[in-house]
């Protein structure tokens, strides 16, 4: 009895109706956001922000690094929510909000994963170390990349949506039982590497709230043309003239 | 309707399928075996904290045999249509994913412990009082790994990919099983529980609770058309 009231939606797979122009111009602020406070991010991280004592010009790649991960971990809370939406009310938007969400947030963590190493290399000695959020980074990065491979394997559109958002449910549930498994895998190995800083200087914290922003206005504009463009293609696939 | 009976029944039908075919059981426990052999010639097993290197090379080798094992066990359900048959049955979807689960964790277990014996000779390894501890971790890893396994598979077989997408999805998600699995079969070679083999325990526990729950919840989906 639970069951018959979920299914029931799941197989209407229509695109909602073609966004009015409020999405186009709220896109637009985002990527004017992006623009403005791009460059400002840019001067801050390299002038305003002191120079760290120990790690020197190489901590400056932090304002970047920091909100790639967060903004990477934010997509994929979106993904889990949106798939979760999905398969409750089975509304095609969600799906396209979980596939956007997913590979914006691949982006991110491949940011994440590159600049890790090149801030690690001068730092620690190596480019990388089975730190446990390094490690749950990389799993993260894995799982979704196996997101978007499955999607590419489904060329059925609901059944594309539903197995997708499976995945999408089980792959965040994962990640902090990735991290737990990663911090005790670690502590039998002790390391010397210590990636807590304590507290930061208040022009270094408001850097890193200005690239927070910075990223976030980004993620936002990335996620809303991903959207259309998958709105686009799920108007082709009702048409029948997909690929 | 009660659940467990069908669940039983679909269980049932894939055992005795195996018994008379002996499919999977051959061709998966032969393919362990030779990924184990392999693997001792590969890695360093043998000296000075070889529990490690064999924990590790055992669990490479029990994935493999469930991945394949699960990845045949489904595809044969896509012959003659015979999932879309188990689908209109009046079977809940919640047993028939706990039918294909019992049947894919008999396979796995069977080829386990055939394989393991062999495993433990072959590596010089002397589990003594540790025993039951391998066996525990073996139990556990594997019903995690089957789990995530028997859902996922239910989808790969409905893709272009076939089963050569399943480990694709298996085996980022299954890391932290196989990260305490790992850890617990160690303990267990190196003769019982030592420092944090407990929280490895609790840890498999969580993991294979929470995605028992979540492939329970969410099976109808990837199997409804």
């Amino acid at each position: 009895m639970k069951t018959d009231a979920l299914q029931q939606p799941v197989g209407e797979l229509r695109p909602d109706a073609v966004a009015g122009p409020s999405s186009g111009s709220r896109r637009r602020l985002w990527g004017i956001a992006t623009l403005v406070t791009l460059p400002v991010l840019l001067g801050m991280a390299f002038f305003y922000a002191p120079e760290d004592a120990n790690q020197g010009a190489a901590q400056r790649i932090f304002y970047i690094h920091v909100p790639s991960a967060w903004i990477g971990f934010l997509a994929f809370l979106v993904v889990f929510v949106a798939s979760i939406a999905f398969l409750a009310t089975g509304k095609r938007k969600w799906d396209d909000m979980a596939s956007s969400s997913a590979e914006v947030g691949v982006i991110f963590t491949t940011a994440v994963l590159i600049t890790g190493p090149l801030w690690g290399r001068p730092v620690w000695g190596v480019y990388w170390t089975w730190d446990p959020r390094l490690t749950s980074f990389l799993m993260l990065w894995l799982i979704y990349l196996s997101y978007i491979v499955l999607r590419g394997y489904v060329p059925e559109p609901i059944r594309r949506a539903k197995f997708s958002a499976v995945l999408g449910i089980v792959g965040f549930l994962d990640v902090p039982i990735v991290y737990l498994s990663a911090r005790w895998w670690r502590s039998e190995h002790p390391t010397q590497f210590v990636v807590e800083s304590g507290d930061l200087p208040a022009q270094m914290l408001v850097t890193l709230l200005v690239g927070l922003a910075t990223f976030t206005f980004l993620f936002l504009y990335l996620l809303s043309v991903r959207r259309s463009v998958a709105r686009l293609r799920a108007q082709r696939e009702l048409e029948g003239v997909a690929r | 309707m009660n659940v467990l009976s069908p669940a039983f029944a679909i269980a049932g039908k894939d055992l005795r399928l195996e018994l008379k075919t002996r499919d999977v059981v051959a061709s998966v426990g032969l393919f362990v075996l030779l990924v184990v052999v392999t693997a001792s010639f590969s890695f360093p097993t043998g000296g000075e904290g070889r529990e490690g290197v064999a924990a590790g090379v055992l669990w490479m080798a029990f994935l493999f045999a469930a991945l394949l094992g699960m990845g045949r066990s489904m595809a044969i359900e896509k012959e003659d249509a015979c999932l879309e048959g188990l689908l209109v049955s009046p079977a809940p979807r919640e047993a028939v994913f706990l039918g294909k689960l019992f049947a894919n964790l008999g396979f796995t277990f069977l080829v386990e412990l055939v394989i393991l014996p062999v495993f433990i000779v072959l590596l010089q390894l002397r589990p003594g009082s540790g025993t039951w501890l391998v066996v525990l971790g073996a139990f556990l890893g594997t019903l995690g790994l089957v789990t995530i396994g028997t859902l996922f598979a239910a989808m790969a077989v409905n893709t272009r990919g076939r089963e050569a997408i399943l480990p694709l999805l298996v085996m980022p998600v299954s890391v932290p099983a196989m990260v305490a699995a790992v850890k617990v079969s160690e303990a267990g070679f190196s003769g019982g529980m030592a420092d944090g083999t407990l929280s490895w325990l609790l840890l498999l526990f969580g993991y294979d609770a929470l995605f028992l729950l979540v492939a329970l919840v969410t099976f109808q989906y990837v199997t409804e058309e």
